[in-house]
């Protein structure tokens, strides 16, 4: 393993101020990702600066929006009893993240500024709609999760600012949501993945939230089939559209965990069961 | 049946506790004082010639005490055909060739040492498919032999080939024939504790080593001579093994980094430890060998076989290991599995710049079985014949003497596939279901040994101390499939003590007898045959010793008896009668008369009997030795034929599957697995056995291969080598284990370590083709190519 | 520059002085000798090297050595019982044949006993959600099942 140093700041101005300081120093959150690539000489930090030690950044909070500190771990997420409510989807995704040793220090924060095209939580929280609060010296910022991921492994973070916090909308109570991943084994990163959310009134899908993992450079919202399903009265005519322009309207590589034909197959499915899942129509 | 004691009943491991506990000592927690930490260098590139080696970088580093290349050491060379060498001097073949080693007093500094070694390479377009190697005017990844002579093909030269009845005959008897070819993957064995050993030197010049192997004494022999190609003639090795993390046929060879391990030792004169990372496991050690295996066979209007070719061509990567004698087994199910009279078998291997490939669990029996088995689907197929009649009418029998020379002693294979059709409710489930489907696969593999080398033999020395404990010094490796709990169970039958009293020692070829090696299925056989000849000697010892000491040991006993209880009258006995070699018995560790009267003073603890042998004039210790050597035969593998076990075990396998159609995922409902097993000595040890080859066989069917480019392991880690957790193994799974003993086997028991990976993917191809009509062809069975062969059948 | 760590380790308070790229297994194996904790694979992959850190199963192979200051950690050598005995947990894997090579023995027990401690009657479902992140490759895992289910009988029975 390579040398580096290891810093464990109290306050995020310390982070910061450290960060600024030592030149080729990382942040470190749960360090799941971080270390395996260290130890493969992906990364060759200087230092490491822990945020693991600063106050108030692993908390969840729910009073209206719901905010969830960066350094939540992905354990602290399924275990809370708020949150399976107001956030059901997140839990969901959570659930499938890892195996408990790693939710037990993956964090939420770590898993958005992986940037991994296949990060679970990156999914649901695009289909919530999160902002994320960034912190610099200069000041704090919100940005809409969105517009955070920029490519593989890049945020749209710069080098002198964390993401401190995750914000929320409570989803409404006519509103139901599904999250769908496909390992090459039960726990796995995803082959490819489907988080979905509908606001229903009636018959007629009010809102529609779809976004998709590994089949992008980032974790990415299908726009086109949600507008496709907005307004509709969904049936499973439509789902069959829906799951053909899923499939089309991603651009998956082909890669070690599977080829670029099945991402867009799995997509494609995944969405149409997942409609199905949601309406209730058993399996299409 | 005997009334056993201990065969057959439920007794912990002894390795257990300590295990549990995470006090067993694996290599990676062994140290030795001085010990420093080496490191190798590879290749990083398939087909090359050396230019420069620049290692003064290296050198200079504080803490690095040694930095060797083939330039300043003595040139070792090793693998089956003596085409490898420990380090690398003209030309690197494999991506992962050994090309430099370095000795530091840190892992870190190591690691860093070997990064800093500069190798100047002239690289040469590499052979990556036997496909290629095979094309005339390929580049010869050997040029010449190990003794120089040109070589002027790929191919390696190591023929396996059987030819019997008339394969035209049988062809034009055939009413129905299907002809196939199937591919299996390179696969890694996987052990959890990773490879590496420690080296030393004595100042005798003689070495002991650490290491994780499977054959101690053949590594003894392999070693010796590196020792003497080191100028060290005749020096020794010591081969000690410690607890072994898993081995899975990675143990069958000795490896290039225990040749440079030794040479850091000799060259520092300091122990050194090289322990592979996960990632150097996943692509510096040996896998499992691919194989594409080309079958036709046929059948008449019957159903009964009349003919069966099968063609095998492995990729052999760019040197040979043991593994490059997979077709021996092969051969096996390709003779013997079902009565065929025509068969024609021939075996090709060729070099590439691939890894080369090493055993594991099965040798080539999994490969070439996953294509009989499949094939025999296919046939039963065109033939419109169902395919469990198929293998019932074609089933082996005791007795018989296959096409290969196999002498059938037992034989479970009807057994075994009428307990598949029944649990897996075959009748009811075979062709109903909708994306639903059953399917089954047999085997036939060795049970009492293997020879494949001169010797196929195990020896055993029994050693009793002044307590009645008993001290087993047996040559075979336990690797994690309770050899030493079977050891216990057997020495503690035979020899008539408790198991408590049972103390198997270390492996360690400077205490204990000759042993060829643990593998073929052979630990419990061997093992317990040994054992059997071994407390026979013993017994036989400590009777004719207790013609004399008895009696008065136990007139002693009587006394005491008395006095305890006053007025007492004990049975006449006439010592003089009753005392005799043959009426004695040893049971639970005390000494008694056989059917004799049940005084309590009669039974003398088999402690007491030895201290009063012992400490006397003219007094002894006993010790007793066997060298059990099985009734079986070096095959002539060219023409293949000759009786290569003592004994052989059939067994069949039968899953229900559920096929997703639309993603390709192949979900096991339930599997049921039937082996017959001569007779259960470890209950827990046995289900264990199966259970965790099932998992391994599930693994090869659906999820595991190692991915290449260009000679390149692309998937060096869990991440992306994907084995099945916990999470796959999620479904109801009925053993049965049927026992009919067999007159070679100790107790009556077979060996049954590899069998039950064996026919786990065909059955699993044969269950997905019921259910969705898809035959795949190729392992592993990835939703891809379900998909994809769905697809295609949609279309048509 | 080694900096110093204080954490409770099986009950004991101990201080180590560490190097920042070390990470809680290095602790634990090299500079407390405590080999009972297992290395397979270094990524977070096979859970070999689990062990429980303030009543949490984790990858002492990712997780940093100077995170560890002020925790309270619980290896395979902290479970056996007085006397040389096996704890209820370990003495079931003994019994249920869930033990073959064992290098992956003590990571599996660890996240048993953080899956018991939080919930004592498991179903078949949630042992194997709580051991997935476990490999064995000698098992099956099949009687590993069978010594969880007995463990947390006799727990239960014990309580």
């Amino acid at each position: 393993m390579k040398r580096f140093d290891y810093f464990l700041p109290q306050s995020l101005e310390e982070a910061l101020e450290l960060k600024k300081k030592i030149p080729n120093s990382r942040f470190i959150a749960g360090g799941t990702d971080l270390m395996v690539q260290i130890r493969g000489g992906e990364l060759k930090p200087s230092a490491l600066i822990s945020l693991r030690s600063i106050p108030d950044l692993s908390s969840i909070e729910i009073n209206g929006s719901i905010r969830i500190g960066a350094m939540t771990t992905v354990t602290d997420l399924i275990y809370n009893p708020d949150l399976e409510h107001q956030a059901k989807l997140l839990v969901d995704a959570a659930r499938r993240v890892g195996s408990p040793q790693i939710r037990n220090v993956a964090t939420v924060g770590g898993n958005l500024c992986n940037c991994s095209p296949c990060a679970d939580l990156a999914l649901s929280l695009l289909v919530l709609e999160a902002k994320a609060r960034i912190q610099s010296l200069s000041g704090t910022q919100d940005v809409p999760l969105q517009k955070f991921f920029e490519s593989p492994g890049k945020s749209c973070l710069s080098p002198d600012q964390i993401l401190t916090d995750i914000f929320i909308e409570p989803v409404s109570s006519n509103t139901k949501s599904v999250f769908l991943k496909k390992g090459r084994v039960k726990m796995d990163l995803a082959v490819a993945s489907v988080a979905l959310l509908l606001e229903m009134e009636g018959e007629i899908c009010r809102k529609a939230r779809v976004a998709a993992g590994s089949v992008a450079p980032v974790p990415l919202r299908l726009q086109k089939v949600e507008v496709l399903l907005e307004g509709q009265a969904l049936s499973p005519e439509l789902a069959d559209l829906a799951q053909r322009m899923a499939s089309e309207s991603v651009a998956p590589i082909s890669d070690i965990r599977g080829t670029e034909e099945y991402r867009r197959q799995i997509v494609g499915v995944y969405v149409k069961r997942g409609l199905a899942q949601i309406l209730g129509w058993g399996l299409v | 049946m005997t009334d056993f004691r201990f065969i057959g009943k439920r007794i912990s491991r002894p390795d257990g506790p300590d295990k549990a506990a995470g006090k067993a000592h694996y290599i990676h927690d062994l140290k030795r004082p001085g010990m420093l930490f080496g490191k190798i260098k590879f290749s990083q590139h398939a087909f090359a010639r050396i230019k420069h080696i620049d290692t003064s970088k290296a050198e200079r580093i504080p803490g690095v005490k040694a930095v060797i290349t083939a330039q300043n050491t003595p040139e070792i060379r090793i693998g089956f055909l003596r085409d490898n060498f420990a380090l690398k001097k003209e030309k690197v073949r494999q991506y992962r060739d050994e090309v430099a080693a370095v000795a530091a007093i840190d892992p870190d500094i190591a690691e860093e040492a070997v990064e800093q070694i500069r190798v100047e390479y002239e690289i040469q377009p590499g052979i990556f498919s036997p496909d290629e190697a095979l094309q005339k005017g390929a580049p010869l990844i050997h040029e010449n032999d190990s003794r120089g002579r040109a070589r002027t093909d790929n191919i390696v030269p190591i023929k396996f080939h059987h030819e019997s009845g008339d394969l035209g005959a049988g062809r034009r008897s055939a009413k129905y024939m299907v002809e196939g070819e199937y591919s299996t993957p390179l696969v890694q064995q996987s052990c959890m504790g990773t490879a590496g050993c420690i080296a030393e030197f004595d100042m005798n010049r003689n070495l002991t080593l650490w290491a994780k192997t499977q054959i101690p004494f053949l590594a003894q022999r392999d070693f010796n001579r590196a020792l003497s190609d080191m100028g060290l003639q005749d020096k020794n090795t010591r081969v000690i093994v410690p607890t072994l993390g898993g081995a899975f046929g990675t143990g069958l060879d000795t490896h290039t980094y225990e040749y440079i391990t030794i040479l850091l030792a000799f060259r520092t004169g300091h122990p050194v430890k090289i322990l592979y990372s996960r990632e150097e496991e996943f692509a510096y050690l040996s896998p499992r060998q691919s194989s594409q295996i080309r079958i036709l066979q046929g059948c008449d209007s019957n159903g009964k076989l009349v003919f069966r070719k099968v063609e095998v061509l492995q990729d052999n990567g760019a040197y040979t290991s043991w593994g490059a004698t997979y077709p021996s087994v092969m051969m096996l199910p390709a003779t013997s599995l079902y009565r065929v009279p025509n068969v024609f078998f021939d075996a090709r291997l060729v070099y590439t710049n691939n890894t080369y490939c090493q055993a594991m669990r099965g040798y080539g029996n999994p490969e070439l079985t996953w294509a009989l088995e499949s094939n025999l689907d296919e046939l039963a197929e065109e033939a419109g014949i169902d395919s469990y009649e198929l293998r019932r009418l074609n089933c082996n029998l005791p007795g018989e003497t296959t096409p290969m020379g196999l002498k059938i002693s037992t034989c479970g294979l009807k057994e075994s596939l009428e307990s598949v059709v029944k649990k897996i409710e075959w009748k009811k489930k075979h062709k109903k279901g909708k994306n639903r489907g059953v399917g089954m696969a047999s085997l036939i593999h060795v049970g009492g040994g293997a020879r494949i080398y001169k010797s196929d033999a195990s020896g055993i020395i029994l050693k009793l101390d002044d307590f009645g404990n008993v001290y087993v010094y047996h040559g075979g490796v336990e690797m994690g499939q309770g050899l030493h709990a079977v050891l216990t169970t057997a020495v503690a039958e035979a020899l008539g003590v408790r198991p408590e009293k049972v103390f198997i020692n270390p492996t360690d070829t400077g205490t204990c007898p000759w042993d060829v090696g643990t593998h073929a299925s052979r630990g419990t056989f061997m093992a317990g045959n040994a054992t059997l000849l071994a407390a026979d000697k013993l017994r036989t010892k400590i009777f004719e010793l207790a013609t004399d000491v008895y009696p008065r040991e136990v007139k002693k006993s009587l006394e005491k008896y008395r006095k305890k209880n006053p007025g007492y009258q004990p049975p006449e006995i006439d010592f003089k009668k009753a005392a005799r070699l043959e009426n004695f018995d040893i049971k639970d560790g005390y000494l008694s008369i056989k059917d004799g009267p049940a005084e309590p003073w009669l039974n003398l603890e088999l402690g007491r009997f030895l201290r009063a042998v012992h400490f006397r004039s003219q007094g002894q210790m006993l010790t007793a030795e066997a060298f059990y050597d099985p009734p079986n035969e070096l095959p002539d593998f060219e023409k293949g034929y000759g009786n290569i076990s003592a004994t052989y075990v059939y067994g069949t396998q039968g899953v229900e599957v559920e096929v997703d159609t639309e993603t390709g995922e192949v979900k096991i409902l339930r599997l049921t697995a039937a082996h017959e097993v001569g007779k259960v000595l470890n209950p827990e040890g046995l289900k264990g056995q199966i259970y965790g080859a099932l998992a391994q066989g599930i693994g090869y069917a659906l999820y595991e291969e190692l991915k290449t480019e260009k000679g390149r392991i692309l998937n060096p880690n869990f991440k992306d080598y994907k084995i099945p957790t916990i999470q796959e193994m999620d479904f109801p799974i009925d053993l049965d284990f049927i026992e009919i003993a067999d007159e070679f086997g100790p107790f009556g028991a077979k060996g049954i370590a590899e069998p039950g990976l064996v026919p786990t993917a065909p059955a699993i191809a044969n269950a997905i083709y019921d259910a969705v009509g898809v035959r795949i062809r190729d392992l592993p069975i990835t939703p891809e190519k379900v998909l994809a062969e769905l697809k295609k059948l949609e279309r048509r | 520059m080694k900096k110093e760590i204080l954490f409770s380790l099986n009950g004991i308070e101990v201080s180590v002085f560490v190097l920042g790229h070390e990470r809680l297994i290095d602790v634990l194996r090299k500079h407390l000798s405590l080999t009972g904790t297992k290395e397979g694979c270094g990524q977070g992959e096979c859970g070999a090297c689990t062990v429980i850190v303030d009543g949490r199963a984790v990858n002492s192979c990712l997780y940093p050595a100077l995170e560890i200051s002020g925790k309270s950690v619980l290896t395979i050598e902290g479970l056996q019982g007085p006397e040389h005995r096996l704890s209820v947990l370990q003495q079931a894997f003994v019994d249920c044949g869930a033990i073959q090579c064992g290098y992956c023995t003590p990571g599996m027990i660890l996240s048993v006993k953080a899956l018991l401690d939080s919930n004592p009657k498991p179903t078949e479902e949630e042992i194997r959600e709580a051991l997935q992140g476990n490999l064995c490759r000698c098992t099956g895992y099949v009687q590993i099942i069978t010594a969880v289910k007995q463990a947390a009988r006799h727990l239960l029975e014990l309580s």
